[in-house]
C-alpha cells in the first residue's frame, strides 16, 4: 500500500495533470481490495453525491473506533432496493468495504449484511 | 428538421381545417338568430405548435448508459489521433490506467465541478429527454445538468460564450436528432484521458433509437488543437420507463476533493446532512 501511495505521489509530482474521470474519484481507496467490518450503525446519511455510513466498531484494545464509509448515491442505490431507512442507528451489521489508502478508519462500502441476514449490494457488478 | 417542419406544416393545415369546420358547425342557425351582433364565427384558436411533437419518436422514460459492448454493427472506437501535446497526456493516462486497473483518477469533479460536454453525457446516472416546440431539453441527473438544444432553425452563434455544456442547435433527420455544439469551456475534458481542449472544440451528436428500448448516441469530437482527425465514440443507453430523475446536489455531503498538489483527498469530518 505504501509503495503504491508513493508511486501515485511521485507520478502526480511529475505530471501536474488532473485526469478526467467519469464521476467522483476513487483514487483514495484501495479499490477492489475487500475488507470486512462488524459494528453498530451510528448514522446513515442518505445524501448526494454519496451516501455515508458512520459505524462504531470494537477495536483490539477493548474500546471502540468510529469508521466513516462512503457509498454510491441515493439515486443509484434507490433504484436497486436501498432506501432512506435501509440502515438505522443501533443496527448491528457486517459490511464489506474498500479501505482508504492512507490507513485512516474509512473507505467505500461495497455491500452490507443487515441484522436480518439480508445482503444489500451497493456497487455495480461490473466493478 | 426537414421532416419535423413538414409534419408541423401538415398538422397546422389539418388543424386549421378542423378548427374552421368546428367554427362553421358552431354557427348554427339558432346561434345566429339569438345573437345578431355576433353573426360571424368565433375567432378560431391558432393551431398549437405542440401538435407537431406527436410526430417525433418516443424517447419517454429515462435512459441509463450501458457499459456493455456496443450494438451489433457499431464500430468500436479506435485510438484517437492526437496532436503531440495531447498524445503525451494520453500516453501518460494509459500508463496510469494500466497500473490502476482501469479505474478513474482524480479530477475537478471530485470538488463538485461538473464535467463539460461530451463527458457529461456518459455519467453513471440516467438522462431524460423533453420535447417542446423548437427545443429538445436533456436533463442529466449527475450534477443536475440541463442541456438546451434549439431545434427552431437557429444556427450556432459565431463565437458563443464558453460554458460547460456549450451552445447547442439541433435538427431532425427522420427519427435521428442531430445536435451541433460549440462554445465549450476549454478546461473541460473532451475524452477520458484528455484534459482540456481549444476554443474550437465542436461536438456533433447523432441520437436515435436502435431498438425499442436502446438509444444510441454517436459523438464526434472535432478540435484541430487536440485531434488530428475527428474522433467518434458510440454510447448505448437503456430505457427505464419506471425510473424518475432524482435531485443531485453535489455540495450536500461531498467528502471528496482535490488537495493543493492535485491528489485525491477524502474527509472523515461529520456533516449535518441526511
Amino acid at each position: 500500500m505504501k509503495s503504491r501511495q508513493w508511486l501515485m505521489a511521485a507520478l502526480c509530482a511529475i505530471i501536474p495533470v488532473r485526469w478526467a474521470a467519469a464521476h467522483h474519484s476513487t483514487a483514495m481507496f484501495e479499490w477492489g481490495t475487500e475488507k470486512t467490518l462488524s459494528g453498530t450503525i451510528e448514522k446513515y446519511q442518505w445524501t448526494q453525491p454519496h451516501t455515508f455510513i458512520w459505524i462504531v466498531v470494537p477495536d483490539t484494545s477493548g474500546g471502540t473506533r468510529e469508521w466513516g464509509l462512503e457509498g454510491m448515491s441515493p439515486s443509484w442505490l434507490g433504484r436497486r432496493g436501498w432506501g432512506l431507512h435501509s440502515l438505522n442507528p443501533g443496527d448491528k451489521v457486517r459490511l464489506v468495504y474498500y479501505p482508504l489508502k492512507d490507513g485512516r478508519p474509512g473507505g467505500f462500502y461495497v455491500r452490507v449484511i443487515t441484522p436480518d441476514g439480508k445482503t444489500l449490494e451497493a456497487l455495480p457488478t461490473r466493478n | 428538421m426537414g421532416r419535423a417542419s413538414l409534419n408541423l406544416g401538415c398538422l397546422m393545415m389539418l388543424c386549421a381545417a378542423a378548427l374552421s369546420a368546428c367554427g362553421a358547425n358552431n354557427a348554427s342557425p339558432a346561434a345566429a338568430e339569438s345573437s345578431s351582433s355576433s353573426a360571424s364565427a368565433p375567432p378560431s384558436k391558432p393551431a398549437s405548435p405542440y401538435l407537431a411533437l406527436a410526430t417525433l419518436p418516443d424517447w419517454g422514460g429515462v435512459w441509463d448508459v450501458t457499459f456493455g459492448p456496443p450494438q451489433p454493427g457499431a464500430a468500436p472506437p479506435g485510438q484517437p489521433k492526437l496532436t503531440p501535446a495531447y498524445q503525451k497526456q494520453w500516453d501518460q493516462y494509459q500508463a496510469l490506467n494500466k497500473k490502476q486497473k482501469g479505474l478513474n483518477f482524480v479530477s475537478e469533479v471530485a470538488s463538485c465541478i461538473p464535467p463539460g460536454l461530451p463527458q457529461s453525457m456518459t455519467e453513471p446516472y440516467p438522462i431524460e429527454f423533453l420535447f417542446t416546440p423548437g427545443r429538445v431539453t436533456i436533463l442529466i441527473e449527475t450534477y443536475g445538468v440541463t442541456r438546451r438544444i434549439y431545434t427552431d432553425g437557429s444556427t450556432l452563434p459565431e463565437s458563443p460564450d464558453p460554458s460547460f455544456q456549450g451552445t447547442s442547435v439541433g435538427h431532425w433527420e427522420g427519427d435521428t436528432l442531430v445536435v451541433e455544439t460549440a462554445g465549450i469551456l476549454p478546461e473541460t475534458s473532451p475524452l477520458n484521458g484528455i484534459n482540456g481542449h481549444s476554443d474550437k472544440l465542436h461536438i456533433t451528436e447523432r441520437i436515435a433509437l436502435v431498438n425499442p428500448d436502446t438509444l444510441q448516441i454517436t459523438t464526434t469530437r472535432t478540435d484541430p488543437g487536440v485531434f488530428l482527425e475527428p474522433y467518434t465514440t458510440t454510447t448505448d443507453y437503456k430505457r427505464h420507463r419506471d425510473w424518475k430523475i432524482m435531485e443531485y446536489v453535489c455540495e450536500q455531503n461531498n467528502h471528496d476533493s482535490l488537495d493543493s498538489t492535485g491528489n485525491a483527498a477524502f474527509s472523515l469530518k461529520h456533516t449535518p446532512g441526511g
